[in-house]
């Protein structure tokens, strides 16, 4: 096979410079989305402002603590912090409580979050698919939840 | 992609869908193309993100996953080809894929959980890749080096990838979708160096089908 038989140069560099977020914002990469926050708490972590928690990752504060679906989080003092009068709930801390492995660019304000391992016992423990949600070609959302009632193979290729 | 679309016609049961989901950073440009020629009508996916391989703990291209009804995995994580394939000229010949997977999955289809292709509980879930915390974490820094990529930042976007490729050695995915951004491409002498070194460690570049 010819060695520069599946490359495309032309695609090694095709975007132009252009800014992430509005100056002052931050981004959370999680599941294929960006999400971008006006406004964030100051410190080495991400503090969000709580109202934000439920678009990033579907958790939602409850009485009974951070829930998703019929999975609760007891809060503690490390998740919601106060800063001058306002309330921030710490996402990198409830990440590390959970395993949740992320990695951030502190320069440009971003912050990239693999799955959170609590949402995968299912498949990894009982063998169900795993939840997702991504475009197809036409821009119709394809969620796992949607293919119920039909056999389903999911198969994977590259152009590479 | 033609193979699937081909299968994808034989079956043909309204109760039968195929997810077709290219693994490119490149995204629609480089894969749209190939949809286009296959002239595929089953559900179209371009995942610049990888985000399905992470989802099923995929390493390697082409990968599968059986999805019954209920939303059970019944056979997961096969060097998934729909056919045995043939490339070169009559000098040099590389042949690859096999021509099991395809009666298995036609079988599957029409039998469902009585087909003898369906696979336990236990076994799918022995065959679900287990990755560890810095491979998962390799997942963050890919999408992390795709958007700063996308935003014309290429050396946050280089030091980002090979983040990726530190935290998740064994990704053959992330290994040849940075290789398809070097002058020799994603089947040059890296990857033949790479798959070489795969091979003498007795790792499973694809691993081993379970069909007779």
């Amino acid at each position: 096979m010819a060695a520069a038989f599946m490359a495309y140069p032309e695609l090694r560099h095709p975007f132009q410079a252009k800014p992430i977020h509005a100056k002052g914002s931050a981004s959370v990469l999680y599941q294929g989305r960006q999400i971008t926050l006006a406004e964030t708490g100051s410190g080495p972590g991400l503090l969000i402002n709580p109202e934000d928690l439920k678009r990033i990752n579907g958790f939602e504060l409850k009485p009974e603590g951070v829930c998703y679906a019929d999975m609760c989080i007891p809060l503690n003092s490390k998740l919601l912090t106060t800063q001058n009068g306002k309330q921030w709930f710490d996402l990198t801390a409830f990440a590390d409580l959970l395993e949740q492995p992320y990695v951030v660019d502190q320069e440009s304000k971003v912050w990239s979050f693999a799955e959170i391992p609590a949402k995968r016992d299912n498949m990894m423990v009982n063998g169900m698919a795993p939840e997702f949600e991504i475009p197809d070609r036409k821009g119709n959302v394809i969620r796992m939840t949607d293919l119920k009632g039909k056999k389903a193979l999911i198969v994977t290729w590259s152009s590479w | 992609m033609p193979v699937w679309q081909q299968v994808y016609e034989e079956i043909n049961d309204p109760d039968f869908v195929i997810l077709c989901v290219a693994e490119d950073t490149g995204g629609e440009a480089v894969a749209g193309p190939i949809f286009d020629a296959a002239n595929a009508t089953y559900i179209q996916i371009v995942d610049a993100d990888h985000i399905i391989s992470s989802a099923f703990n995929f390493i390697n291209v082409p990968s599968a996953a059986w999805i019954d009804e209920e939303g059970r995995i019944v056979r997961i994580d096969e060097g998934t080809y729909a056919k045995v394939h043939e490339l070169g000229d009559e000098k040099r010949t590389i042949t690859f894929g096999t021509d099991v997977y395809t009666p298995a999955l036609r079988d599957w289809v029409a039998k469902g959980d009585k087909s003898e292709h369906v696979q336990s509980v236990e076994t799918v879930t022995g065959n679900i890749r287990e990755l560890s915390f810095d491979q998962q974490k390799a997942d963050a820094a890919f999408r992390l080096a795709n958007l700063f990529r996308g935003h014309g930042l290429t050396e946050k976007a280089e030091e980002y990838w090979n983040l990726t490729q530190t935290l998740n050695p064994d990704s053959i995915n992330f290994f040849r979708q940075n290789l398809t951004l070097s002058e020799e491409g994603s089947a040059g002498e890296s990857f033949m160096v790479r798959r070489g070194e795969y091979e003498s460690q007795k790792k499973d570049y694809y691993r081993p089908l379970d069909l007779e």
